[in-house]
């Protein structure tokens, strides 16, 4: 029987058999070490290659940097979705849909914006087997599709505040060394483009969709993430400033930005002749934003939570929050088997009015420990066993899945007691994963400071005198020789600026910049970075 | 084509109600990469001659030529076939059913809006079962989502059927389709759902080990619904003053504008225009309130008849004064829509309006459904057929003749073949065209 929507299907054998060959009937799957191999402390890149495809949310493809989002992974995305989709109507801001192609032309009405984007654009040269007049850009990014129409809808100060937004697909050729979620060539995202009257409210708009950021990573995902603004070299090409949220992953002591909100100022705006009539008679150029949020989030989660068994996922994204697995052991006559089934069945049910995302998993070819190790690997936030010493007991065994720990809970209480359980997986996760950033910055003001935190993989906070040579400066001198293997490399890559934190600590008049010797003028986040 | 936020929010509540549709029914959201090498299309020799013509395709991408063009989909059978072949191993996998919500490409020669673009946004599903009954049942029990979809949200009366051997999807068994007729008189293919037999599993390999351990075949369907839907919501109901939405798609179901509130009158008529606003919204009623001062009530009123808003309420001091208000239909024009002295009391105006929103919602069916039915003549005659099709009307007919004679028929006449409809009169008849013994009444029209 196959399984219920929302619920992956299971490889039919643990080892994958010759084709041809199907376990005959009736016969029962041992407890194998399905799936991982390799251990997130022992091989972290070879542990997250293996966690996306054997817990089910990636496939590979044919294309280089493209995958596929199996069910498994797109719940999560649909979850965020979801919940940032209505909160951002909330805010009055209303979907629309722009086409995928753009003209050359438009793509480069906005030339530190080409600069930036052009050498990943894909290009459709033909359609059927004929040769396009004009090869046709797809999207990167959607600023020169939206803002043409920009210019024709905006005319008045009553036609602002425009407030748009899109959940579409986006292509950027790199190069780079692809990682499913976190690097691909084609992902999926949110694109906000907003338009105002004045800088202010733009600003206001830039740090209320942060602050949706921050909520998404850390409520919904429960990663921490720092909130900051961008320095003007790693800025968004074209953009006046950008604010960002960044997360860190500790195993690779890489930084990972982890969502942009842009205030365009007035540059896109005047390259696009975006102008209106203000309320007292004369022109201005309007104010813009724009915001992005991708799939990439996803894979940021994975590295946060997962461990050794599998990925761990948090409850409140998961597409199964809660499985039940009855244990029929072969002993039990057919009426204690029909009790266990019509208890799992009651269970599930009451679950399921308490609005919860419920499975039971009562297949009959594999054994318990095969199911347990299923879940796990999928990271299911919780597990409800049914055996039979439970049915006498009157009681349900719950099996947390990021920390192990088990208790036992009467029938009775069980409704009432799993929400609560999974709230608290919910903030536990977000505590531990906290916890485990906090060590991983370190604060300092001098440059051996600097690359000793470096050296233990960690992110530094650092004083700095705000200067775009004395980045560059730094990520040259941060940087090892090139090792011969890819991983090497990357622990040597130079450091950047991760973000200028919101939450600043003191700067003491008179603090030197950790790099150049010149004032500091802020502390700023740095770190090596995906 | 840009969908600007009124047109996507249609687009929005089509997604809504179909996606909770497709997951009741077991179906699991995924999502697939847009770019397909071309060798994939190579696979289905079929799908390929229907498809290659139509294709937009990439070949440089980062300031390099790729090594292989790739193209981008116009439909994802070749890459989810290429998945399926992967994941199917087992009976124990099957029915295994995909789908993704996504932007598809095909290069059209005329293009319409919403109708017929290069670039359209679409749900496809894609399953794949253990026998071809399976296969089969799949693609009639989304064919029936899709009309119940159309039907009792779109308030359009689609005439479900079988498309013909020629029509029929390039890879496809069976096509089946849902059939509306838009206030033109033309067709609107508004939904399709195919059987595609093993036709694909056996380009792409996708076997299964069934229960006795012997290699099969996967069975397969696949089903879709696009934003050529909205085009068909707009089309079905519209009339000459715009737009006229049923109720359960609009995004904006009721408009409040505060007449004549001027002066002294004015702080009470928008405090009553607040208090139902509230009232509505709390019911879950899609409401807004029109209280600018720039624009007057007779542009409003215009504006949001344009727009297709199903109710208006209109409120003025004297009904402040006497407890009760105006709601205007937008589904009847003028006086005839118009009612007075509805209560004003938020708790009896909610009753009010959500009882007229069904009333709309089954007037805009049944007006739709009568003029559908006005329009389908039965036709026993070469010239007849030619007549009715002439008056840019439906012509239904007994057929029993060859796929070139249906394509001349479309030469001569501009009309195709809709489909032969799910529910046929029984018996037999004499096909009107070749007078040969025929089984099956079938549906022409000129369609869009």
């Amino acid at each position: 029987m196959p399984l219920h929507a929302g619920e992956p299907t299971p490889q039919a054998d643990a080892a994958p058999a010759p084709k041809g060959k199907a376990k005959p009937a009736g016969k029962k799957q041992k407890e194998t070490k399905l799936g991982m191999r390799a251990t997130k402390d022992g091989d972290f890149s070879e542990w997250y290659s293996q966690v996306v495809i054997e817990s089910e949310m990636i496939s590979h493809y044919d294309v280089s940097g493209c995958y596929i989002l199996r069910p498994w992974a797109y719940a999560i995305w649909d979850e965020i979705k979801n919940w940032f989709d209505a909160e951002i109507k909330k805010l009055g801001v209303q979907n629309a849909y722009f086409p995928l192609f753009i003209t050359e032309e438009a793509l480069t009405t906005e030339k530190d914006h080409v600069e930036g984007f052009a050498a990943e654009v894909a290009w459709v040269t033909k359609s059927g087997s004929s040769d396009l007049d004009r090869p046709l850009a797809i999207r990167p990014t959607s600023e020169t599709v939206m803002y043409p129409f920009y210019r024709d809808w905006i005319r008045s100060h009553r036609d602002l505040p425009l407030r748009l937004n899109q959940w579409t697909n986006v292509v950027r050729w790199e190069f780079k060394h692809p990682t499913p979620f976190i690097r691909s060539r084609e992902f999926l995202w949110q694109e906000g483009h907003t338009a105002f009257a004045t800088r202010g409210e733009a600003d206001a708009e830039v740090h209320t969709i942060l602050d949706l950021y921050a909520a998404i990573y850390q409520d919904l995902l429960a990663v921490p993430v720092v909130r900051g603004v961008k320095s003007s070299k790693e800025k968004f090409a074209g953009a006046l400033y950008t604010t960002t949220v960044e997360a860190f992953i500790p195993h690779t002591g890489r930084g990972i930005q982890g969502g942009t909100s842009h205030c365009l100022g007035q540059n896109f705006s005047k390259m696009f002749n975006i102008e209106f009539e203000t309320e007292d008679g004369t022109r201005a150029h309007a104010w813009q934003n724009s915001w992005g949020f991708t799939t990439r989030s996803i894979g940021v989660m994975i590295m946060t939570h997962g461990d050794d068994r599998g990925v761990v996922i948090p409850p409140r994204v998961c597409a199964v929050q809660v499985v039940l697995i009855p244990i029929p052991s072969t002993k039990l006559g057919e009426e204690a088997r029909a009790a266990m089934a019509a208890r799992a069945a009651e269970i599930e049910a009451a679950l399921k009015t308490a609005g919860l995302r419920v499975r039971v998993d009562d297949r009959d070819n594999y054994t318990p420990g095969w199911k347990y190790n299923y879940w796990e690997l999928r990271g299911v936030p919780l597990r409800l066993e049914l055996g039979p010493k439970d049915m006498e007991a009157g009681v349900a065994m719950l099996a947390r899945r990021d920390t192990g720990a088990k208790e036992s809970v009467a029938w009775a209480d069980v409704a009432a007691r799993v929400p609560q359980l999974l709230d608290t997986i919910q903030s536990d996760m977000l505590a531990k994963a906290k916890a485990t950033l906090d060590t991983c910055i370190e604060q300092v003001t001098t440059w051996e400071g600097f690359m000793a935190a470096l050296e233990r993989k960690h992110a530094v906070l650092a004083p700095w005198c705000d200067e775009e040579s004395v980045e560059e400066d730094v990520k040259r001198r941060s940087a090892g020789k090139d090792g011969e293997n890819k991983d090497a490399r990357e622990a040597t890559m130079g450091a950047k600026t991760l973000c200028i934190p919101l939450e600043q600590p003191e700067l003491p008049e008179g603090t030197m910049c950790f790099a150049s010797g010149k004032p500091a003028k802020n502390w700023a986040l740095w770190g090596r970075s995906y | 084509m840009v969908i600007r936020p009124y047109g996507y929010a249609l687009w929005e509540r089509l997604q809504s109600w179909l996606d909770a549709a497709l997951k009741e029914h077991g179906v699991q959201n995924a999502y697939f990469p847009q770019l397909i090498p071309m060798s994939f299309f190579e696979r289905e020799a079929e799908h390929v001659e229907g498809f290659a013509p139509e294709l937009a395709i990439v070949t440089r991408g980062g300031g390099k030529e790729l090594e292989e063009p790739l193209a981008l989909r116009p439909t994802s059978e070749t890459i989810i076939n290429s998945m399926f072949a992967k994941w199917v191993q087992s009976h124990r996998d099957l029915p295994m059913r995909l789908n993704q919500w996504a932007n598809v490409h095909r290069w059209e020669m005329r293009t319409r809006p919403f109708v017929r673009t290069l670039e359209f946004l679409w749900q496809e599903g894609h399953t794949a079962h253990a026998t071809p009954e399976e296969a089969r049942a799949e693609a009639m029990a989304m064919l029936e989502v899709y009309r119940e979809f159309a039907v009792t949200q779109a308030a359009m009366p689609v005439i479900a059927g079988r498309k013909s051997r020629i029509e029929q999807f390039a890879g496809a068994n069976a096509t089946f389709t849902i059939e509306a007729m838009m206030r033109d008189g033309r067709a609107l293919q508004a939904g399709t759902t195919h059987d595609l037999g093993d036709n694909f599993s056996r380009a792409f390999g996708t076997q299964f080990s069934d229960a006795g351990g012997r290699l099969r075949h996967a069975h397969q369907a696949s089903f879709g619904m696009s934003t050529r839907m909205v085009g068909g919501v707009v089309m079905s109901h519209g009339d000459d003053t715009g737009l006229r939405l049923p109720p359960r798609m609009a995004p904006l179901q009721v408009v409040l504008v505060p007449v004549a509130a001027r002066g002294a009158a004015a702080a009470a008529v928008l405090a009553a225009v607040d208090a139902a606003l509230v009232a509505l919204r709390a019911t879950g009623v899609r409401a807004q309130a029109d209280v600018g001062t720039e624009k007057s009530p007779g542009w409003k009123f215009s504006h949001w008849e344009m727009k297709g808003v199903p109710l208006r309420i209109e409120i003025g001091p004297r009904d402040v004064a006497s407890g009760t208000c105006a709601i205007a239909r937008r589904d009847r024009p003028g006086k005839e829509g118009k009612e007075f002295g509805v209560p004003l009391a938020p708790e009896l105006l909610v009753q009010e309006v959500l009882k007229r929103l069904d009333e709309v919602q089954a007037e805009l069916l049944e007006r739709a459904t009568r003029f559908r039915d006005e329009h389908i003549l039965d036709v026993s005659s070469h010239s007849q057929f030619l007549e009715v099709i002439e008056q840019g009307k439906w012509a239904r007919g007994w057929w029993a003749g060859s796929d070139e004679q249906e394509v001349a028929l479309k030469e001569e006449s501009g009309a195709t073949l809709r489909c032969f409809p799910l529910e046929q009169p029984g018996g037999g008849g004499t096909c009107f065209l070749t007078g040969k013994p025929a089984d099956q009444v079938a549906l022409f029209a000129k369609a869009y």
